[in-house]
């Protein structure tokens, strides 16, 4: 740091402080301060809470966490990291997939599937859950429908188990790698897959030795994304009854009072994840994939011949439905009787009234606006300080990086609830952290929730696009005579801008569906969707739930479409 | 960029200044001052206006509430209409999330009551130095039963659990009448149950069942709970999915609380009727109490006064089912069903059932739950 700040006179022609690479440090330093505050003082609160039974130190809990004789804490950390890892695998696979298949072939119905695959993401978090089951519950339509049309005694498959887990997270966990992946395929250049095919590789091997090696920052960007979000994953396991998972285990130590063990399985569960960012760390570092342009020439391979088409327009169909089928539950479900669905396929009395309730009640309107307003301020924060965080991570050389990535990780990979209860120990007493401010109770503390958790979607998505990108292009920029803001602007901004809207649109769409956190802080007057949604559920009034929550995809979709508006197709390549 | 951090700081101060107006005015308020107090309340004298004695100053009255809106939508307006004066701010939030947040915000309580918390969740906070002591008129009249030795929180209305069957399924005559018949193997796979871990309700059922073959000898009632759970088809992970799943017939039979039964049958059209168990059922209390450090304690005291009152007891209790922890309230004020019913409690010592819940549903968990079919 100290080398930069000296440059710094030596360069007579910068004007302002903005002109030099140090100004990202001026960014970064704060931003520090806020995670040792915010994140590490209350990780090393809980730890000592985890160790200090009494005011004795002991490794009790730890012995107990650990004893084979009461295995169900075992069970949960095994459950946990299995369940993760498993979420990766299907989420990568699927992600990948379709977003190959979106940005390198042609065919009838693909801009339609281009817009929906991001549809997952407008799921309202617990309904949005509610919504698998209803479908391929034991009691779902399509077991029940597939019973009837067949004639079977007992209805021939239902999702549940550690499978429904993961089907649920694949289903709403993919569009982590779609996002980056998208941004990474859009940044590759074509040339590099030509050549290689021109000196006599085959498909297969462009794939292994060009396509996957570029997409690996993508790749483990959106691994440590799923993988970290799954391990916090709280609703799904819920839903289908898994208890023994760590998000469980916390939750019912404690609802026991038993608050020490609850902190040791915090702790345990931030030490998994760390772990999982350190391998997935050492093993980027491991390898190189920097690519010189600007990745400009997305070309669509036309799917020519008459068999392809008509494949590719049924499957597309088939995904297309896929995507939309929880969504399409949910509105049926806002459209029925509260309480007359019972052994029949489908809903068998309707009804507007839900619609009705909502659209005469004068509340409804105004958690809408909470969480746009909210979100909106978060992710400002989080851009501004995710794309300066990234941009020092692979540019600049300075000591701590390791330390500045798990910090800013760490949030999301503590359940929502252990992230809240920090931020509210952290600002309920005036103290040097807080500025002398008291933010809970306050409008701010839910925006402060929603940046300290979703940082890490700017921050991978930005972090991986530029690690794609070769440092010479920018060095190039400075040799013309640029100056660093100007070069920033104009040469790293544009390359990095399809892994920055990426994670940008992520980040948003998670803030307005955030829940836990959400629950322990908000006030009456800045009452935020998802929680008003529950509000309704709580009420047992489950028909408004679902139109509340039909409702948020809606405002989702709009949000989606209109930011696709305004950046066009073209997002990964502008400028 | 340097900007937008000034431009934060500027929101700050901000921030700052109108909570520091805030606190200045609230504490303004504080103040004893005789304003022109009626200027508000006005017009609106009518049977129950009788209007309180500091009435006219503002105040603010946050409540952590486990009640949902067809509750306070009895309460709350006629809160109102007797004091006018006290603005009343209610978070919703299930009975384990106020606990968190009770918890969280101990250095600088933002609620001042809490309405609507299950025995143990108050139970707990209690222990944890959470709660205020506060001595009600009516203190007397709640059974020892269902208050805190110390004042700090009191059952505001009793939750008998009773045995739920869906109506269109069985007739009342196959329904299980005792505990005991639900063991019985002709209801395998019939019952469907709330998971019990997450659900102080549940938890205590279950430390009831065993505490009720011996406290001494859980292994008796261990083993009853594992013959329960072979005939448990399915645990849920909510009410919502119970309700779901009872309805949709995945399951016909549950162990649930007296009160929603009824609400869900009479008032949500759910096929859902119940028995009262011959040999009695374990009786919850859902209470209300005063949080420790509570800025605006006066206005929650009247609060607490206001919704335990007879007459508010005795419309909940005809409107939305409750059964009142209040013993003053004469049998004409309540609603027939309540009348007819006598509410047999099981015999339990709540001081050993607290002591060994935790113990007992440790053990079911880790050696009993999902392993009865083996």
């Amino acid at each position: 740091m100290r080398a930069e700040l000296q440059q710094a006179p030596t360069a007579a022609r910068r004007k302002s402080i903005t002109a030099s690479p140090a100004f990202v440090y001026v960014l970064v330093s704060p931003l520090f301060l806020i995670l040792l505050a915010y994140v590490v003082y209350p990780l090393f609160e809980t730890f000592v809470a985890s160790i200090k039974i009494d005011e004795e130190i002991t490794w009790k809990n730890y012995i107990r966490f650990f004893s084979l004789e009461h295995t169900a804490n075992l069970e949960a950390l095994w459950n946990s990291i299995y369940i993760s890892v498993l979420s990766v695998i299907t989420c990568g696979i699927v992600g990948v997939a379709m977003a190959f298949l979106l940005e390198r072939y042609e065919f009838p119905g693909r801009k339609i599937l281009s817009v929906l695959a991001l549809v997952p993401m407008a799921l309202p978090p617990l309904i949005g859950v509610l919504s698998f089951t209803f479908l391929y519950g034991e009691s779902g339509i399509i077991p029940r429908a597939i019973k009837e049309l067949f004639g079977l005694a007992q209805v021939p498959f239902s999702l549940k188990g550690i499978w429904g887990v993961v089907v649920v997270h694949t289903f709403t966990m993919y569009t982590y790698f779609f996002m980056t992946a998208t941004a990474a395929i859009k940044g590759l250049d074509p040339s590099l897959e030509e050549a290689a095919a021109s000196l006599g590789a085959n498909r297969f091997t462009v794939w292994r030795r060009i396509i996957l090696p570029m997409l690996t920052p993508a790749m483990v960007a959106s691994s440590l994304l799923v993988f970290m979000i799954s391990m916090a994953s709280y609703t799904a396991p819920l839903i289908f009854g898994i208890d023994r998972t760590m998000t469980m285990q916390i939750y019912l130590s404690r609802t026991n009072g038993d608050l020490d063990m609850a902190a040791t399985q915090s702790t345990i569960l931030s030490i998994v994840s760390v772990a999982f960012l350190l391998i997935m760390r050492w093993y980027q570092g491991a390898r190189n994939y920097q690519n010189l342009s600007k990745g400009v020439s997305v070309h669509r391979t036309e799917i020519k011949s008459k068999a392809g088409r008509y494949t590719t327009i049924v499957l597309s169909f088939i995904g297309t439905i896929i995507l939309m089928l929880p969504i399409l539950v949910l509105v049926l479900i806002s459209f029925s009787v509260d309480g007359t669905w019972t052994v029949q396929i489908l809903p068998p009395e309707y009804t507007l009234s839900h619609y009705m309730d909502l659209f005469t009640d004068s509340k409804t309107w105004r958690p809408i606006l909470n969480s746009l307003q909210l979100s909106a301020i978060a992710v400002i924060g989080i851009v501004i300080f995710g794309v300066a965080a990234a941009y020092a991570m692979v540019r600049l050389k300075f000591r701590g990086k390791t330390l500045l990535d798990v910090l800013i990780m760490l949030p999301w990979a503590l359940p929502g609830t252990v992230v809240a209860i920090n931020l509210i120990a952290a600002f309920s007493e005036p103290n040097a952290f807080s500025f002398g401010q008291v933010l809970i109770g306050t409008f701010w503390i839910i925006p402060l929730a929603y940046f300290v958790r979703h940082l890490p979607l700017v921050f991978r998505s930005t972090n991986a696009t530029l690690m794609q990108m070769d440092p010479s292009v920018e060095e190039a920029a400075r040799n013309l005579g640029a100056s660093w803001w100007y070069s920033f602007r104009r040469v790293v901004f544009p390359m990095a801008w399809g892994g920055i809207l990426a994670g940008t649109l992520l980040a948003f769409v998670q803030c307005i569906g955030e829940f836990v956190a959400s629950i322990l802080i908000f006030t009456p007057k800045t009452t935020p969707l998802s929680v008003a949604v529950f509000q309704r559920m709580y009420s047992n009034e489950f028909g408004t739930a679902c139109a509340y929550g039909v409702l948020q995809i809606v405002v989702i979709i709009i949000v989606l479409f209109i930011s696709r508006k305004l950046t066009g197709d073209k997002a990964g390549t502008a400028v | 960029m340097k900007k937008t951090t000034s431009k934060l700081k500027t929101w700050m101060k901000g921030v700052f200044v109108s909570s520091l107006a805030l606190t200045v005015a609230a504490c303004g308020s504080g103040g004893q001052e005789a304003k022109p107090a009626d200027n508000s309340a006005g017009g609106q004298s009518g049977t129950a206006a009788q209007p309180a004695d500091s009435s006219g100053d503002p105040q603010r009255l946050v409540i952590y509430t486990g009640r949902d809106k067809n509750i306070f939508e009895i309460v709350l307006p006629k809160f109102k209409e007797k004091y006018p004066n006290i603005e009343v701010e209610t978070l919703e939030m299930g009975a384990q999330q106020i606990l968190e947040r009770v918890r969280a915000e101990k250095a600088n309580p933002q609620a001042d009551f809490w309405w609507g918390g299950t025995q143990s969740a108050l139970a707990t906070a209690a222990n944890e130095d959470l709660l205020e002591p506060y001595k009600p008129t009516f203190a007397d009249k709640v059974p020892d039963l269902y208050k805190d030795p110390q004042d700090r929180w009191y059952g505001e209305m009793l939750l008998p659990e009773v045995i739920m069957y869906n109506s269109q399924v069985l007739k009342p005559e196959e329904a299980p009448q005792d505990w005991d018949e639900l063991i019985d193997p002709k209801f395998k796979d019939k019952i469907v149950i709330r998971n019990v871990l997450p659900s102080g309700t549940m938890r205590t059922i279950y430390s009831a069942m065993i505490f009720r073959q011996g406290a001494d000898t859980p292994e008796k009632g261990f083993e009853w709970l594992t013959k329960l759970d072979a005939n448990t088809k399915e645990y849920t992970q909510d009410p919502t999915n119970l309700y779901l799943k009872l309805d949709r017939q995945e399951g016909v039979i549950s162990l649930w609380n007296l009160q929603d039964v009824l609400i869900q049958s009479k008032k949500n059209n759910h096929p859902y009727d119940f028995i009262y168990p011959k040999s009695g059922a374990p009786i919850l209390v859902d209470g209300v109490a005063l949080v420790k450090g509570a800025k605006n304690l006066d206005a929650a005291k009247k609060f607490m006064e206001f919704l335990m009152s007879p007459e508010m007891a005795a419309q909940l209790a005809k409107e939305r089912f409750q059964f009142p922890s209040r013993t003053d309230i004469s049998k004409d004020e309540l609603p027939d069903f309540m009348k007819n019913l006598e509410l047999k409690p099981m015999e339990l010592d709540w001081a050993v059932m607290a002591e060994k819940e935790k113990e007992w549903m440790q053990h079911w968990d880790e050696n009993i739950k999902g392993k009865g079919k083996k």
